[in-house]
């Protein structure tokens, strides 16, 4: 018995999350029993990946707050103030948790026409998926599953969202949903093959699909040795958030926010927050492919944590700028959207994998 | 019954183990449902866009009903809104609340004995009446704010009086009086009453129509300068037009009228009729006739001739029931709805009368039945089958049937849509190719023709600018001119040039208005709340100078009712360079947008002819190439003695529409300027006609005290007197007929803009995708109260 | 001539150069008043707009100044105004706010200036009976919620919208000075035509008609020029339309 707790804890020892900050208080635990295992255990990487940074409290947090930054910083753009009065002197950071509160509480309206399982189903079943790339992202040099696929991975997860999308609309049974899914495909058709051929422009650059690794390998960030496929997965980002320009599946004034017009209550929060779940995602994935993932000047101190420190930090700039957007830029037409997707983004990514080619070229040579 | 309802939404949420946090997030996320019923909305959208931010509250405006928690009725409930109202109340999910803002929305405010009204409280459980008209974004807020204290459960009492005992008395026991309001019992309605003007094209105009219309028409008069009357019989009729159309150039319908004249047993049908080349532009021609007063007269259509006429008709056709030949919207009902009483504007159909003092027995609240449906109680919670029918709004089964057939998708956008505004389209479309769209306006009609004619002349001025707050002087101003015409008044000069300054910031605030909604539509809320901001400062100026936000009724017959002060004049004239500052980010960010302009150009194009066509007015007939801008065609106010330039553009698309307008602002801007400089040079005082005053000349640098005395007895000559006015959206026109006793109007037909644009919108969006249909409506500036009226 | 004052305008033709750099402009907006904003809002609650004097908001009474003239509620476009008897017997006006649009055309009916206007206007109703105000509220400034600490002014000057904000409650209420007066009395014009029917004495609120029998047995109708305020009731009333308002010429 001990010696399976001894093996698992040696496995776990071997890769902590290393924090000189907070070792002197690690090291007086021992004398509190189990502590010492549950604070091993949450600072074993893969778990700590898991719960803290990327996963659930860095993403919970940024899925609560981020929508408030977002408004915040709109409403400043837009000579106003944006959500405030809830804590006046901290300027409404709280206002999310007030709406999301209010969505949890609100009767939830299955209307006769829906199919009513998958019309349940779907908000739960996509904030899940929604959930699993974060994975196989690395913050800093913490990951949940190392694997040497995990771009792949996660490029084949983020196309898997659109389905869902789709399921909203089909279990809506309602006209707008309708229209707003038939966009939905076709924006998904504009934006995934350049898209995904940025994001392997950026792998035949690396030579690797393994996050960790490429991190390490980006002493000038992908950003600057590959610009062309930077702005391609950026505008192929915003598509696939549906941010504006792009706002094309959901248009509010048009379709009445397209798939989830007839979603309410909590069912709805859940969507309303899957936008910033893809756009954290998305955004992620970005700082890893273009921005160096967590590398950056080691903060004293915080050890391992200084690389999610600069992760997070990309990651939200890279969201912030996605979501300015909205301040910035109305919305495209489907068939634009589409001519953007089909020619000049596509266009741009196969110059953007030549670059590529280019660039390993000349490092071999 | 009622009660419980109410106080349903405040039992869930003091239900249950997480009270507290309930209680507390719900507050703090009151998502109104934009409910955009009505003018009020104006004010919403103030209370959203940057000046007020109502988000600050965590009241986020949502368009959607499932998402939403609080409705925002914004004034007027029309009988075919209320449908609208029930429906989307019944689609929010619990706990929900309702404030009803605007008078109308209370005891009907300046509509409150329309025909077409009801009251939400009948309706749909309210929570918090807000009095205004139209709110200020302050109420609005105050509304939200005492919501958030119900939910909190506590005291939510806003104004508190003060309760002080009249004096007693001795006094003998009086005779209160009767009506101010004089009918005249067999009134004389004429639209030909000949005037003697000095008008030398006028009178080669009336020889010329003499002799192509020879053996057509059974007199030929003018009327006024620039107007003319031909009198023709119904047979005649289309013979009559068709050779004005044919030879005189005469292109388009400005109006048509029906007058009902009940004791002379007949209608006389009016079309007033112009043509846009150099010599006609402002001449109007009424051909009129008149037919037997039936159950259903008939007479012939014009829309074949002049397509302008098609949408005026089959509203014609509602209101009197005359049925026009030819004209396909002849069956059922267009502008009103289902139950709205029949033929409501002929004579005998009677208004409820004003009450003046407070008797026992006669209650506050006029009698309006309420919609035919009554809505569940707590005892019978769900419709019955009968009533779920009655709920429904028109289906238009043929459409879908010849959809079905071609292979359509139909979809029916409205009256509550974040993008329809306060009307329904039925679109049919085929793949994402806009087949056809057909409107069902009339959401928002409150009967303004038929009020108009039951009220003092003095009383119709608030109502004359309640179609379109958000440009209301230059829609009291068209009616304020025509009744100066009739009396022949010269208005002094220091008033005129006020009266310019104001309609031009009423024209620059309304620009502002569509060009803030037209970002909207696009997704792009910074263009929305920059605009907005610039109309912020417009209304302040507004307020400054009329002591209201947005419905000012300030301009009176003979003037304006006070000077205004230096200071005011101060900060116009800082405006007219303070706003070009705001003016050039909003351009930045939005106008000069290349998605924007990728959005708008060669959409939605309407080439001159088919603009003629259609009757669209204003700065969109303009944009397709059309020169025609009253305020130069016939200059009123002081516009001829200004340096400005009107605008045009070839075009015709929703690029040319809204650049069209953005040049016209800046030279509304430069009217403002000019005119300023004029006015601070001038002495002060002397701002209402003497010839009107009478007895009170004292009182023409301020009408306070004598409103009534000066105005209230005020009648207009027998005849037709009609104004046409460029305002903000186009030529609005009213035509006011007197019939030279009585105090108040025999009729008075308006026509704005809108109504006329209407038709342009559909024809724009024809083959367009179906995203654009909204850059299309949007580009348009189409106001629905306007066009409803 | 008239060609020659129109201006033609054209929107613009973008290449590609003109595109990036709008896109340039339009993200530099949104940068720097994300940076530096030129925030226009007034929180409302716990701050006020300034409203200027002349604001129309809710409406005071005086009965002290008040004839009964109906002016008010003859004019108001809402039929808001409805009088009430007073225990004096005499007629003063009620406001249902339920209708009132604020239009304050009672106020500059008033001639005696027994109207005031306020600047109350965010005031929200539990139910729409309380809408009505009657006459004995109307007298004194009511009071409302006050939450602002400060009040805001927006200031437009030349080079763009300033907002000034300023510690303490703004005021409510703006006592300004009554109408001009213009004195009006009432005069027959043809007694001759009188019938004696005596409306005019009736509806007269003051008493200042009377009715005489002159020798020879005529109804003469009196009207005593002190007393009569010039109100213009016996004149709207009078059944034959003998009576006119004229200007009383004092010496
Ligand atoms: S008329 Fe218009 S502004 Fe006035 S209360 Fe009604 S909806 Fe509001
Ligand atoms: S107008 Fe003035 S004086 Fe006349 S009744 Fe009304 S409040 Fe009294
Ligand atoms: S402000 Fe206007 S609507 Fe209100 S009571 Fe006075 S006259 Fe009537
Ligand atoms: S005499 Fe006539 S005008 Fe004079 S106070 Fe009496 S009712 Fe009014």
């Amino acid at each position: 018995m001990m010696e399976i707790i001894n093996t698992l804890m040696e496995t776990v020892m071997s890769n902590q999350v290393s924090i000189p900050l907070i070792e002197p208080m690690l090291d007086s635990l021992p004398e509190i029993p189990m502590l010492q295992y549950m604070v091993a255990f949450m600072l074993w990487k893969p778990i700590f990946a898991l719960l803290i940074c990327p996963g659930l409290t860095v993403g919970g947090l940024s899925l609560l707050f981020f929508p408030w930054i977002e408004r915040k910083l709109c409403g400043r753009a837009q000579w106003r103030v944006g959500p405030h009065e809830i804590v006046w002197w901290l300027g409404g950071v709280i206002q999310l948790l007030a709406d999301s509160l209010r969505f949890l509480f609100q009767e939830v309206i299955v209307h006769k026409d829906a199919h009513r399982p998958y019309f349940l189903q779907f908000p739960f079943l996509s904030f899940m998926i929604f959930l699993l790339p974060l994975l196989f992202i690395p913050a800093g040099t913490i990951v949940a599953i190392q694997t040497p696929y995990a771009i792949q991975i996660i490029l084949a997860l983020v196309c898997l969202f659109p389905l869902f999308i789709l399921g909203f609309g089909w279990a809506s049974n309602s006209r707008f949903a309708y229209i707003g899914t038939v966009r939905e495909a076709f924006m998904y058709f504009a934006y995934e093959i350049p898209f995904i051929i940025a994001a392997i422009a950026m792998i035949i650059l690396y030579g690797t699909s393994d996050p960790l690794l490429m991190a390490s390998r980006q002493s000038i960030p992908g950003i600057i040795l590959n610009p062309v496929a930077a702005l391609v997965f950026f505008i192929g980002a915003a598509m696939a958030t549906g941010r504006m320009p792009f706002e094309i599946p959901d248009s509010d004034q048009e379709l009445c926010a397209g798939p989830h017009v007839e979603y309410s209550g909590i069912a709805f929060g859940l969507i309303y927050v899957l936008c910033y779940e893809k756009g954290y995602i998305l955004s992620a994935l970005m700082t890893i492919l273009f921005l160096g993932g967590g590398s950056g000047p080691a903060i004293a101190g915080l050890g391992d944590l200084s690389g999610v420190f600069w992760f997070v930090v990309k990651t939200y700039l890279v969201l912030t700028t996605l979501f300015m957007l909205r301040a910035v830029y109305p919305r495209y037409r489907l068939d634009q959207g589409l001519k953007l997707g089909w020619s000049p983004m596509l266009v741009m990514a196969i110059i953007g994998l030549a670059i590529s080619l280019v660039v390993v070229a000349v490092r071999v040579i | 019954m009622e009660e419980t309802e109410k106080d349903r939404n405040i039992r869930i949420l003091h239900s249950g183990v997480f009270t507290p946090l309930r209680r507390w997030a719900t507050k703090w996320s009151l998502w109104p449902c934009h409910f955009l019923t009505s003018c009020c909305g104006v004010e919403l959208a103030h209370t959203g866009a940057c000046g007020y931010d109502m988000e600050r509250l965590g009241t986020l405006n949502m368009g959607i009903s499932r998402q939403a928690n609080f409705i925002m009725v914004e004034g007027t409930i029309t009988r075919k809104m209320a449908r609208a109202l029930r429906i989307v109340w019944e689609q929010m999910p619990d706990p929900k609340f309702v404030n009803v803002i605007g008078a109308c929305g209370q005891r009907g405010g300046i509509f409150w004995n329309s025909y077409n009204i009801t009251r939400p409280s009948d309706i749909v459980p309210v929570d918090f009446f807000i009095p205004g008209c139209p709110i200020t974004p302050e109420g609005l807020l105050r509304g939200v704010r005492a919501v958030q204290e119900k939910i909190e459960g506590r005291d939510n009492t806003t104004i508190r009086f003060k309760h002080v005992e009249l004096p007693p008395g001795d006094g003998e026991e009086n005779r209160a009086p009767t009506t101010p309001k004089i009918f005249a019992p067999t009134p004389l309605v004429r639209v030909d009453v000949p005037r003697d003007v000095d008008w030398a094209f006028g009178n080669d105009l009336v020889k010329n129509l003499k002799a192509q219309l020879n053996g057509l028409y059974t007199s030929i008069t003018i009327t006024e300068k620039n107007r003319i009357a031909i009198k023709t019989t119904p047979e005649n009729l289309v013979e009559t037009s068709r050779k004005l159309s044919d030879t005189m150039g005469v292109d388009h319908v400005k109006s048509v009228n029906v007058i009902d004249v009940p004791h002379e047993r007949k209608f006389m049908v009016e079309y007033m009729v112009s043509g846009y080349t150099e010599e006609l532009m402002p001449v109007i021609l009424t051909i009129f006739t008149e037919i037997g007063r039936e159950a259903e007269p008939e007479i012939t259509s014009l829309a074949s001739l002049w397509e302008s006429a098609n949408y005026s008709e089959r509203e014609l056709h509602d209101f009197f029931g005359v049925q026009f030949k030819g004209n396909k919207g002849m069956k059922g009902k267009f502008l009103l709805a289902p139950d709205t009483p029949d033929t409501p504007l002929r004579k005998d159909f009677k208004l409820e009368e004003e009450q003046y003092t407070i008797e026992e027995g006669v209650p506050l609240t006029p009698a309006i039945t309420p919609p035919h449906y009554t809505p569940p109680s707590s005892s019978s919670p769900s419709y019955t089958e009968s009533e779920l029918e009655d709920l429904k709004m028109p289906a238009y089964e043929d459409v879908l049937k010849e959809a079905e057939k071609n292979d359509e998708f139909v979809a029916f956008i409205g009256p509550h849509h974040s993008g329809s505004g306060h009307l329904r389209w039925v679109m049919r479309m085929k793949g994402d190719i806009i087949k056809d769209v057909i409107p069902d306006p009339g959401y928002v009609h409150r009967s303004m023709e038929k009020i108009a004619e039951n009220r003092l002349y003095i009383q119709n001025v608030p109502l004359t600018e309640r179609p379109n707050i958000s440009d209301p002087i230059n829609m009291n101003l068209g009616y304020v001119r025509a009744i100066e015409n009739a009396l022949g008044i010269e208005v002094p000069e220091r008033a005129k040039y006020i009266r310019t300054i104001m309609a031009e910031l009423s024209r620059i605030g309304a620009f502002f208005y569509d060009m803030g909604i037209f970002p909207l539509f696009m997704g792009h809320s910074t263009g929305f709340m920059y605009s907005f901001a610039i109309r912020e400062m417009v209304l302040e100026l507004m307020v400054r100078m009329t002591g209201s936000r947005c419905t000012p009724s300030f301009i009176i017959p003979g003037g304006i009712r006070r000077d205004i002060s230096d200071d005011v004049l101060d900060r116009t004239r800082n405006f007219t360079s303070a706003i070009h500052k705001r003016l050039k980010k909003y351009e930045n960010i939005f106008v000069y947008n290349p998605v924007l302009i990728s959005r708008m150009k060669e959409v939605g194009v309407l080439t001159r002819e088919e603009a003629i066509r259609c009757g669209i007015v204003g700065p969109f007939l303009r944009a397709s190439g059309v020169e025609y801008d009253v305020r130069k065609a016939e200059p009123y106010e002081v516009y001829d003695k200004l340096d400005w330039e009107a605008t045009t553009g070839d075009a015709g698309d929703c690029l040319g529409r809204i650049f069209g307008r953005l040049e016209e602002i800046k030279q509304s801007v430069e009217i403002v300027r000019q005119a300023v400089d004029a006015v601070q040079g001038m002495p002060r005082g002397g701002v209402i006609s003497e010839e009107i005053l009478g007895d009170y000349k004292e009182a023409s640098d301020d009408i306070r005290g004598y409103l009534y005395n000066v105005y209230g007895d005020l009648v207009l000559p027998k005849g037709e007197w009609t104004s046409v006015t460029e305002a903000a959206r186009g030529t609005v026109l009213y035509s006011i007929i007197s019939d030279g006793e009585s105090n108040v109007p025999y009729r008075v037909r308006i026509i704005t803009p809108c109504w006329m644009n209407l038709r342009g919108i559909i024809e724009a969006s024809k083959g367009e995708r179906v995203a654009d249909f909204w850059t299309v409506y949007a580009s348009f500036g189409y106001f629905p109260p306007e066009a409803d009226r | 001539m008239k060609m020659k004052s129109m201006k033609k305008v054209v929107g613009p033709e973008y290449n590609l150069g003109d595109k990036i750099k709008t896109n340039v402009y339009a993200v530099g907006v949104a940068m720097q008043e994300s940076v530096y904003p030129h925030t226009a809002t007034v929180f409302y609650p716990r701050e006020r707009k300034k409203m200027p004097d002349n604001f129309r908001g809710f409406i005071l009474f005086d009965p002290d100044k008040c004839i009964s003239c109906f002016n008010c509620s003859f004019v108001c476009p809402a039929n808001a105004i409805r009088m009430k008897e007073a225990p004096n017997k005499r007629y003063y006006p009620t406001v249902d706010y339920g209708r009132c649009i604020f239009c304050h055309f009672c106020i500059d009916s008033c001639s005696g200036g027994a109207l005031k206007a306020t600047k109350i206007h965010d005031v929200a109703y539990k139910d729409m009976d309380a809408m009505f105000t009657p006459t004995e509220e109307m007298i004194e400034l009511p009071e409302i919620i006050r939450e602002d600490k400060k009040y805001v002014e927006y200031e437009i000057k030349e080079d763009d919208l300033h907002l000034k904000r300023t510690k303490g409650e703004d005021y409510l209420f703006v006592e300004v000075p009554p109408p001009k007066e213009i004195p009006m009395v009432s005069t027959c014009i043809d007694p001759g035509s009188c019938i004696g029917c005596r409306v005019c004495a009736d509806v007269c609120e003051h008493g200042a008609i009377s009715a005489s029998v002159e020798d020879g047995g005529t109804l003469r109708m009196k009207i005593d020029t002190d007393e009569c305020t010039g109100c213009g009731l016996c004149v709207k009333e009078c059944s034959m339309q003998i009576l006119m308002l004229n200007k009383l010429e004092r010496e």
